[in-house]
């Protein structure tokens, strides 16, 4: 009867979902990783086996390496400007305030537009916008295009990311505050110096669940930067700019090496898999204390 | 209390400029310009009273598919493929590549996903890649007798059309540099890069500080310029192709192969008085056109296709713009100081895998119909604004910069030279060409990066 | 008494600062858009010369822009199926994930564990990864590209881990399983519990991940554009294409285009976000 059952709800539950899952994510990543074994270019008819011989390309590939540690610099300051900045905005915009939907609303909105496009606009307000204030005005700060100079354009990749992902976090933690209770957020609201030890000791703890959730996606969104990448500096000026899934793509694409490319995808993936669980382990952990 | 008034203040304020912008648009809105840049061209008529091409009436009703790589014409193409069904019956969907993916991406993910395009328009380099993989052998088309030099042949068999021709140099606005020197122009004048500079220096003179626009696009100086070192080895595909073997054979070394030192000549000529000098990775390509038909600058180192972007920018048929070469050296007997290189770039691949009989039947029809048939002929010049290859196509294109390209390849004063490099060249030599275009390198670190480049090479 | 005074003027002098701050950043998050609503007005001249000038334009505002988006787009039709595919995605998607995750919350099997693992592990797969292997499958041995479903099917799988999490952690944390109990004791079966108890519970995340995955279909480029080649078949940001040159781009058209892809979600999200607040205020107070 209960066995009878078990299958019953799976069959009607769990397999439409995990159907989709399998067939369109999990079925065609496998056949990616049995494409790294091979030196097929994405055209050819033939698939020679060729071991583990694009794992040793990717030792090869300086740029990958460089780019990942690009990444990594990315990445941490993407997630902790992220974070903190949607975070205190969620705090600001649920206690209460006249035209908090309006703001939360005007926050969300970068979301509605797609990466690409998005990359499109800043790159056109950095690259004709500002430098069309700089000429007026003089200031030194927009007298040249950021995207032409290394260290400027990367600044304004994490600009525009944070930007963009903040306002997705906004909603997470908006539905984290609205989930606490009244006299929490009450405790919370008393400012002053014994506010931000309450903040710390008492909403801190109720909020992890949504922080674990928050670093989590910026982590791997971070992590996984393509489109704004592409559209805003297209690595721009001389490649100082590449992230590592963008690299992925050119070296399978661009430069034709689809097996190599394929095997930097997916130590990619392996590395962001062990940075993302070490992450959730250790905010899960914060959790269960709370 | 006051904090709710603030709040509602700034979100009517918010609304305010939001309604006042839709206001003012409308205010202005109906308030149309005649001399509007941005108006369309005016429709180029096509006779379509004689035909003699003979259409295969067993093809009725076929559809095929061709993907276009060339956004600027993806309209005209869209009209020669109407006219094309109206005479023979045979639909043509022009596809466009969008501008996310590259082309050989999109033609790779096509073959994966089992729906090829029946032709596509594709870049040289790639026809070669995937020509025997997968392309239809078309060395016995009849259109193959008026390709003359510009077919591309790979182990001896042709796979692909050559569409059209594409040249690149240095626009010159004739009225702005005339204006600018009160003298008459005389483009032929110029012979050397000394006589160049000099004229740069007149020119600094009488007022244009800085005349030159160079784009920092990674395929115009990765590709554009770059390319100019294996294409005058010898002014042939075959040289050019013979000194990349060289250099990856590491028989030539590139720290004393003149070429590339010529080149960095020209190129550091062009860096010096290039108008976006304070900031020449910032320059804006929609910029440069609108400076060029402004005569804020005089000089724009790009190709034929760059007209309908001056079009925009304001320029008219009726305005003289044209060529002058890459200069490389001041010996006026040096090929590469007299021609400008002119070749197909643009190549048709028919494919031969999925496609069936009856569609590859179609295409080929079509192909030959361009150039065979009156109102292709026309259409190709006329309505795609293209340079045609084929020698029996007796017209000419109309835009300034097109019709100097024509006409200097009617004079024997181009060289037809296309350098088959690996895909990511442009990218990879591109950064290069960047990081010494902002001063950030020097002669060295690049010659350097390009020895580097070829070494990696299989 | 004193110090509640001080007390209170600190916290009033807090609120004006914190006011004027969010004020501010608002305003910065809202530059770009407001930068796109003056230059989709005017001529690609003077956005490129003066982008940041709005009513010292040479050749004027004009409506011009919207409507050569809107008919080289074919915004009716491309609307059409934006919309039929992002509405059934995220019908599916919902229903889907949620029956998975309730199934994977109450079930502590194996194969729930193995399977959560995956999908979270799925969630940091970069696309690009599976791109190829993708339409080789689905184009080259199934044939099943040019289709409308296989969209949805593939949205609905793709977003199905991210559902699946989201879900996961609002059922553990805020669906007691005490009602459900109840609601067997009452003769319910299984899928009547789910649907009349657990499914109404999960409003709050159900508005957020409609939302969220409504806007990722509707603005999706990458997947589409492998999907479907059909013109008559194209989702809006796929008819946007022509506006992005080899050379050059068409500002103030993809502007235009910008502004008439983007309006159709807004007014999703506005109504929405209502129902967001509602149901998780509502959530709340239980």
């Amino acid at each position: 009867m209960r066995n009878k059952n078990r299958g019953k709800d799976f069959c009607m539950f769990a397999l439409p979902g995990m159907f989709c899952f399998f067939a369109v994510v999990m079925i065609p990543f496998i056949y990616g990783v049995y494409l790294t074994l091979t030196d097929w270019n994405g055209v050819a008819k033939v698939k020679n086996f060729i071991g583990f011989k694009n794992f040793a390309g990717v030792l090869r590939d300086g740029q990958f390496w460089t780019s990942l540690g690009l990444t990594f610099k990315y990445v941490i300051l993407v997630v902790l400007l992220v974070n903190v900045i949607a975070f205190l905005l969620a705090y600001l915009l649920t206690r209460g305030m006249k035209g908090q939907n309006f703001f939360r609303a005007g926050f969300f909105t970068p979301n509605l537009i797609g990466g690409i496009v998005l990359g499109y606009i800043w790159q056109f307000v950095f690259s004709r916008v500002f430098v069309n204030v700089g000429e007026a005005t003089g200031w030194n700060l927009f007298g040249v295009s950021w995207l032409s100079d290394p260290t400027k354009a990367f600044l304004a990749l994490v600009m525009v990311s944070v930007w963009q992902l903040s306002g997705y976090m906004i909603l997470i933690y908006v539905a984290g505050f609205m989930g606490l209770s009244e006299d929490v957020m009450e405790a919370a609201s008393i400012d002053g110096a014994s506010g931000w030890r309450k903040m710390r000791s008492i909403v801190m703890p109720l909020m992890m669940s949504s922080v674990t959730i928050c670093l989590f996606l910026t982590l791997s969104r971070a992590f996984m930067v393509y489109d704004v990448n592409l559209s805003l500096t297209a690595g721009a000026p001389y490649g100082t700019t590449e992230m590592a899934a963008m690299h992925v793509y050119e070296k399978a694409f661009t430069s034709r090496q689809f097996g190599l490319g394929q095997a930097e995808a997916l130590i990619l993936f392996l590395i962001v898999a062990c940075i993302s669980g070490i992450q959730v382990y250790l905010t899960k952990k914060k959790e269960v204390e709370a | 209390m006051k904090k709710k008034v603030r709040a509602k203040g700034i979100a009517g304020l918010l609304a305010a400029v939001l309604a006042v912008t839709t206001l003012t648009g409308c205010r202005f809105g109906f308030a149309s310009d005649p001399d509007d840049p941005n108006e369309e061209v005016k429709e180029v008529p096509i006779d379509t009273s004689a035909d003699t091409f003979t259409y295969d009436a067993s093809l009725e009703g076929t559809e095929i598919t061709l993907l276009n790589s060339k956004a600027e014409i993806q309209a005209p193409l869209e009209k020669v493929s109407a006219a094309f069904e109206e005479k023979s019956g045979v639909h043509v969907e022009v596809m466009p590549v969008t501008d996310g993916d590259s082309p050989y991406t999109k033609v790779v993910s096509m073959y994966n996903s089992g729906t090829p395009p029946t032709m596509a328009i594709l870049d040289t380099t790639d026809v070669i890649a995937l020509a025997e993989e997968k392309a239809a052998d078309l060395t016995g088309e009849a259109w193959t007798a008026q390709a003359g030099e510009y077919l591309t042949e790979v182990n001896g068999k042709v796979y692909s059309f050559p569409l059209c021709i594409e040249g690149r140099g240095l626009i010159y606005s004739k009225a702005v540099i005339e204006e600018a020197l009160g003298e008459e122009f005389d483009p032929k004048s110029i012979a050397t890069l000394d006589n160049f500079t000099e004229l740069l220096e007149k020119l600094k003179a009488a007022g244009i500080e800085k005349p030159v626009s160079l784009a920092k696009e990674d395929w115009s100086l990765g590709a554009h310029h770059l390319q100019y070192i294996y294409e005058t080895y010898d002014g042939t595909s075959e040289g050019a192709q013979e000194m990349i073997q060289q250099i990856k054979d590491g028989e030539c070394d590139l720290d004393t192969y003149d070429r590339l030192e010529e080149f960095l000549d020209m190129f550091d000529v062009l860096k010096k008085y290039n108008v976006a000098k304070g900031d020449p990775l910032g320059a804006d390509y929609d910029e440069m056109a609108i400076d060029l038909a402004d005569g804020k600058t005089a000089f724009w180192f790009n190709g034929n296709w760059a007209w309908p972007n001056l079009t925009e920018a304001g320029a008219g048929e009726e305005d003289e713009y044209g060529f002058l070469p890459y200069f490389l050296n001041s010996d006026a007997g040096d090929f590469a100081n007299q021609k400008i290189q002119a070749s197909p770039s643009k190549q048709v691949m028919l494919d031969g895998q999925m496609a069936s009989e009856k569609e590859q039947a179609a295409a080929r029809e079509f192909l030959n119909w361009i150039v065979f048939s009156e109102i292709g002929q026309q259409m190709l010049v006329k309505t795609c604004n293209v340079i045609p290859p084929f020698i029996n196509n007796p017209y000419e294109p109309a835009d300034p910069l097109s019709a100097d390209i024509y006409e200097k390849v009617q004079a024997g004063e181009t060289f037809n030279a296309s350098a088959i490099v690996p895909n990511d060249h442009w990218a990879v030599l591109g950064a290069a060409m960047q990081k010494y275009l902002a001063g950030r390198s020097d002669r060295e670190e690049l010659t350097e990066s390009i020895a580097e480049y070829w070494k990696e090479q299989e | 008494m004193k110090q509640t005074a001080i007390g209170g003027n600190k916290r009033k002098a807090a609120n004006i600062l914190a006011t004027a701050g969010l004020i501010i950043i608002f305003l910065a998050y809202m530059f770009p858009f407001l930068m796109v609503v003056i230059n989709s007005l005017k001529q690609k001249r003077d956005i490129i010369k003066s982008p940041f000038s709005w009513l010292y334009t040479i050749k004027g505002l004009s409506f011009d822009n919207f409507v050569k988006a809107f008919t080289q787009m074919d915004f009716m039709n491309a609307f059409k199926n934006s919309l039929i595919v992002t509405v059934s995605a995220t019908l599916l998607v919902t229903l889907f994930a949620a029956m998975l995750a309730y199934y994977i919350v109450r079930h502590n099997n194996r194969i729930s564990k193995i399977t959560f693992a995956l999908m979270v592990a799925s969630m940091i797969i970069p696309f690009q990864a599976i791109m190829i292997p993708l339409v080789s499958i689905y184009g080259g041995t199934l044939n099943m590209l040019n289709h409308r479903i296989t969209l949805i099917f593939m949205h609905t799988g793709f977003s199905m881990a991210m559902s699946v999490f989201m879900f996961h952690g609002f059922i553990k944390g805020s669906v007691p399983i005490a009602l459900e109990e109840a609601a067997y004791i009452d003769g319910c079966t299984r899928g009547q519990t789910f649907f009349k108890i657990v499914f109404p519970l999960l409003k709050p995340i159900i508005s957020t991940m409609v939302i969220l995955n409504a806007l990722a279909f509707w603005n999706d480029f990458l997947l589409p554009s492998l999907v479907l080649t059909d013109k008559k078949l194209l989702t809006l940001p796929l008819s946007t294409y022509s506006f992005y040159g080899t050379y050059s781009a068409d500002y103030g058209t993809i502007m235009a285009g910008l502004l008439l892809c983007v309006i159709p979600i807004l007014i999703l999200y506005i109504i929405l976000q209502k129902q967001i607040i509602s149901g998780v205020v509502a959530g709340a107070v239980k």
